[in-house]
C-alpha cells in the first residue's frame, strides 16, 4: 500500500464521515426536539465538582504526608527526600539492590543532572529518544520519571508525553521510579485538571497519565495480583527541596 | 475463539440462562462473594469520601446537562477531535461499526489486534468478524483474556470472568502455554503478563473503548488498573476507539466529578491505577503513540432513547457496575443469565432499549425486584427501578400477553395498586419477593423468580432442584431485606401516585 493510495483511502473515509456527521447530528436534534444549526454554546451551571470541595485545601507536608500513604496503600513505595542528590543515591541503591541491567530515563534536564551512569556500573542507562524508545522500553528493567503532577488526595502522579517524555517509560519497564518535585504535588485531582481545562487544544500533550499505583488485577478468585500489564514495583520519591 | 461463539449454543430465555445459573454453584458463590466485596469497597469508599450526595447530584446534573444538548457537544468533540489529527467516523449500526473497523483494518494490512475493555465492542461481536478475515483479535484484559480463552462472554462488567475459579483459569492458560501451569494466582498472571506482552508487541492495530469524551479539546478519557489500555494506546501504530456517542462530557473540570464517581462505585478505589487522556495521534516529534487515530462514534440504538421521557437517562450512565453489586437478583443468578452484553438491571433496561424490541425481551425486565437498591446505588442516580416498571408496562400495552405475563402483571399492578398492600411489601423487603395473595391463594410471586414458579415453566424444570435452588434463593434474600431509604420510599410512593392517577396511559393493559 503506498502512501498515495492510503491518503485517497482516509480522503474516502473522510468525505463518507462529513456526509454521515449531518445525519447523525440532525437525528440528535430531531430526537431532542432541536431544529437549526448548531448556535450558542449551552450554558453549563454545573461545570466541574461542587464548591465546597473547591475550597479544600491541604498544606504542602500534609499534602506529602496523605500522598505517600495513598500510594502506600495503593501498593507502592514512597519516600520523602530533600534534595535531588538524595534521589540520586536512592535510584542508584535500588539499581543494585534489584541488580538492574537496563536502566531507562526521560529526557529531562533533572536526570540528566544526576549523571546516573557514572554512578552505576553493570548497568546501561539509556536516555528517551523518538527513534528506538520503545524497544528499549521494552527490554528495561526500570523506567525513572520526573512527574508533571500529583495529586494528594488520591495519591496519583501525572506524566505527559512529549517528544523528550515517552509514554513507554512510565509503563512497559517492571520497576517505575518516579520523581515527584513537591511543589508539583496538590492537593486535589481537580487542580492537575484545570491545567488542562480550557487549555489551547494545540498545545495539549497527546497522552495525559494518571498513575495511581502498581498496575493490578482482581480478575482471577478476586485475588489481588499485581504487575500485570504495566509496572508491578512502582517508587514514588518526593522531593521536598527544603 | 470470539465473543460471539456462546451465541450459537446459549439457552435463549432469560429462565432458562437462569436455570443454569442457579444449578452451577460455584457460579452462585463467586457473584455472591464478589458483588459483595466489590459493594462494601464502594460503601466505604464513598462513606470515606463524605457528601456522596452531593457528588451523585452534581455528576447527575453533569450527564443530564450534557445529554441534553449531545448535538452541541458532540460536534464540539468531533471539530477538536478531527482538529487533532484524528479521523472520526459515524456507524449509526452496529454492522456499520463493523465494517468500518474492518475497512481500516483491511488497508492497514492487520495480522493482528490488541483489544482493551470495551463493552461497545461487545455490542458489536467484532472479535467474530475480525476472525473471519483471518485477523487475530486479543483480549488483553486479564479477566476478558480468560474468557476469550474459554469462548465466553463476559459475566460482569467489571470483572467479566467472575464466574471462573483459578483451577479452571489453570486449566485453559495450560492449553495456552503448552504446559502445565498450577493454580497460583500470581504464577498464571505472570503468564499472562509474558504472553500478552508479546501480542502488545506485534499488533498492528489497538482497539480501545472509551469511558469519556471531553468536548473542548477532543480528548478520550480511559479508566483502567492493568496497563492494557495503555499498552492498546502506546505500542501499535493504529489507534481505532469504539466511542458510545453519549460518552461525551463538556470539560476537564467535569472529569473530576466523574473521576470521583466512577471508580469509587464500581471497585471502591478513590482512583483507578490508570486514567489516561489521550487528545489525538502521537504528536510529529513522539517517540511513541499511535501514529493513526480513528474513532468510531456508535449509536446502536442509543438515539432511540434521546427524546423519551421514560428512558432519556439510561444516556447518563457510566457503566460502573454498581446497580449490579447492589442488585439482590444479579447477586444470585449472576450476568449470563441476562443474555444480552450489558447484566443486572442497567442492562435489564438498556437491552430491551437498544434493541428497539421490548417484546423480544420479554423475560429480561420479570427478573428484577423492583426493590430499588440499584438508583440507590446509581452514581448519577438513573431511576432504574421506575424505568423497568415503565418497561413492564409498555410490553403489556404493546399487547403481549402471555399467561404467565399477565397472571405477573396482576399480581404486580394488584399490590401497586393498594396502597397498604403495597407499604407491606416496602416493609417485607425491598429483594420485593412479595407473596401476593388473592381470593385468599397465592396467585403470583412478585420479584425476582415472578412467573418461574407458574405451571407453564415448572414443567420444564427439574423439579427438585429448582425448588431446592428457590428455597435457598430466597433464604439468601431474606438476609439482605432492610429498609429502604426514605428517599426511595418517597419515588416509589410518588410512582404510585402517578399510576393511579386517571388518564395514565400506562394503566390500561
Ligand atoms: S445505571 Fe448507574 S449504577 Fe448502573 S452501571 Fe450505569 S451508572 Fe453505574
Amino acid at each position: 500500500m503506498s502512501s498515495t493510495e492510503h491518503e485517497a483511502f482516509l480522503r474516502d473515509l473522510r468525505e463518507k464521515s462529513l456526509r454521515q456527521q449531518e445525519q447523525f447530528i440532525g437525528n440528535i436534534k430531531q430526537r431532542l426536539g432541536r431544529s437549526g444549526q448548531g448556535g450558542e454554546p449551552p450554558a453549563h451551571p454545573f461545570k466541574g465538582a461542587p464548591d465546597f470541595w473547591q475550597e479544600f485545601e491541604l498544606k504542602q507536608d500534609e499534602r506529602v504526608n496523605l500522598f505517600m500513604d495513598n500510594w502506600k496503600k495503593a501498593g507502592g513505595h514512597a519516600v520523602q527526600l530533600r534534595t535531588m542528590e538524595e534521589a540520586k543515591r536512592f535510584i542508584v541503591q535500588l539499581s543494585k539492590d534489584l541488580s538492574a541491567k537496563q536502566l531507562l530515563i526521560q529526557n529531562q534536564e533533572e536526570l540528566h543532572a544526576m549523571e546516573l551512569d557514572r554512578s552505576l556500573n553493570g548497568a546501561e542507562v539509556s536516555v528517551w529518544h523518538q527513534q528506538q524508545g520503545l524497544s528499549v522500553a521494552a527490554g528495561a528493567d526500570i523506567g525513572v520519571v520526573v512527574v508533571d503532577y500529583a495529586a494528594a488526595y488520591t495519591g496519583s502522579i501525572i506524566v505527559t508525553s512529549s517528544p523528550d517524555k515517552g509514554r513507554s517509560v512510565s509503563l512497559l519497564p517492571t520497576v517505575m521510579i518516579a520523581i515527584i518535585p513537591a511543589e508539583r504535588l496538590y492537593t486535589r485531582v481537580g487542580q492537575v485538571l484545570a491545567h488542562f481545562n480550557g487549555s489551547i487544544r494545540e498545545q495539549m500533550p497527546a497522552g495525559i497519565h494518571f498513575i495511581s499505583g502498581p498496575s493490578r488485577s482482581a480478575d482471577i478468585e478476586n485475588d489481588l495480583t499485581i504487575g500485570v500489564h504495566g509496572p508491578g514495583i512502582v517508587y514514588a520519591l518526593v522531593v521536598t527541596n527544603e | 475463539m470470539s465473543g460471539a461463539s456462546h451465541e450459537g449454543t446459549s439457552p435463549s430465555t432469560v429462565k432458562e440462562r437462569a436455570e443454569i445459573a442457579l444449578n452451577n454453584e460455584f457460579l452462585r458463590k463467586a457473584v455472591k462473594f464478589t458483588t459483595e466485596r466489590l459493594r462494601t469497597g464502594k460503601k466505604s469508599a464513598s462513606e470515606e469520601h463524605g457528601n456522596w450526595d452531593l457528588w451523585r447530584e452534581r455528576g447527575r446534573q453533569i450527564r443530564l446537562h450534557t445529554i441534553a444538548h449531545l448535538d452541541y457537544y458532540l460536534s464540539q468533540f468531533i471539530e477538536n477531535a478531527r482538529a487533532n489529527g484524528v479521523h472520526v467516523h459515524f456507524a449509526a449500526t452496529s454492522e456499520e461499526a463493523v465494517e468500518l473497523t474492518m475497512a481500516i483494518a483491511k488497508e492497514a494490512g492487520a495480522r493482528s489486534v490488541v483489544k482493551s475493555k470495551s463493552m461497545v465492542s461487545e455490542e458489536l461481536h467484532i472479535n467474530a468478524a475480525l476472525e473471519k478475515a483471518g485477523i487475530e483479535s486479543v483480549e488483553t484484559d486479564l479477566g476478558e483474556y480468560i474468557i476469550q480463552l474459554a469462548g465466553e462472554a463476559p459475566s460482569h462488567i467489571i470483572i467479566p470472568a467472575i464466574h471462573k475459579n483459578r483451577y479452571q483459569i489453570a486449566e485453559l492458560l495450560s492449553k495456552e502455554a503448552g504446559k502445565e501451569l498450577p493454580p497460583d494466582t500470581s504464577i498464571l498472571a505472570g503468564f499472562v503478563r509474558r504472553k500478552l506482552r508479546e501480542k502488545f508487541l506485534e499488533a498492528d492495530i489497538g482497539m480501545t473503548g472509551c469511558n469519556f469524551a471531553i468536548a473542548e479539546t477532543g480528548s478520550i478519557v480511559l479508566f483502567e488498573n492493568e496497563g492494557n489500555a495503555r499498552m492498546v494506546s502506546t505500542v501499535p501504530k493504529t489507534q481505532i476507539t469504539l466511542m458510545g456517542m453519549e460518552r461525551i462530557i463538556p470539560t476537564w473540570d467535569d472529569l473530576e466529578v466523574m473521576s470521583t464517581l466512577l471508580p469509587r462505585s464500581a471497585t471502591g478505589q478513590k482512583l483507578t491505577v490508570y486514567m489516561s487522556g489521550i487528545t489525538g495521534p502521537r504528536r510529529p516529534l513522539d517517540g511513541d503513540g499511535p501514529e493513526e487515530m480513528h474513532i468510531i462514534i456508535v449509536d446502536n440504538g442509543r438515539s432511540l432513547q434521546l427524546g423519551d421521557p421514560e428512558f432519556q437517562e439510561l444516556l447518563n450512565c457510566i457503566r460502573c457496575g454498581a446497580c449490579l453489586n447492589a442488585c439482590p437478583v444479579y447477586r444470585q443468578i449472576g450476568g449470563h443469565a441476562y443474555g444480552g452484553t450489558y447484566s443486572g438491571p442497567i442492562g435489564a433496561v438498556l437491552t430491551p432499549s437498544l434493541n428497539k424490541n421490548i417484546m423480544e425481551w420479554d423475560d429480561i425486565a420479570n427478573a428484577s425486584s423492583l426493590c430499588g437498591a440499584c438508583y440507590e446505588a446509581c452514581p448519577v442516580k438513573i431511576p432504574l427501578h421506575d424505568m423497568l416498571v415503565y418497561l413492564r408496562n409498555r410490553k403489556v400495552k404493546n399487547g403481549k400477553r402471555m399467561m404467565l405475563e399477565s397472571a405477573g402483571m396482576k399480581g404486580f399492578k394488584l399490590v401497586m395498586g393498594n396502597h397498604k398492600l403495597y407499604e407491606s411489601a416496602v416493609k417485607i423487603g425491598r429483594a420485593g419477593q412479595v407473596l401476593v395473595k388473592r381470593e385468599g391463594k397465592i396467585k403470583a410471586k412478585i420479584g425476582p423468580l415472578k412467573g418461574w414458579n407458574s405451571y407453564r415453566h415448572l414443567s420444564a424444570l427439574p423439579k427438585q432442584s429448582f425448588r431446592e435452588a428457590w428455597q435457598e434463593l430466597e433464604k439468601d434474600l431474606k438476609q439482605e431485606m432492610r429498609e429502604m431509604t426514605a428517599e426511595t420510599k418517597q419515588r416509589m410512593e410518588q410512582a404510585l401516585k402517578t399510576r393511579k392517577g386517571g388518564g395514565n396511559s400506562h394503566e390500561q393493559h
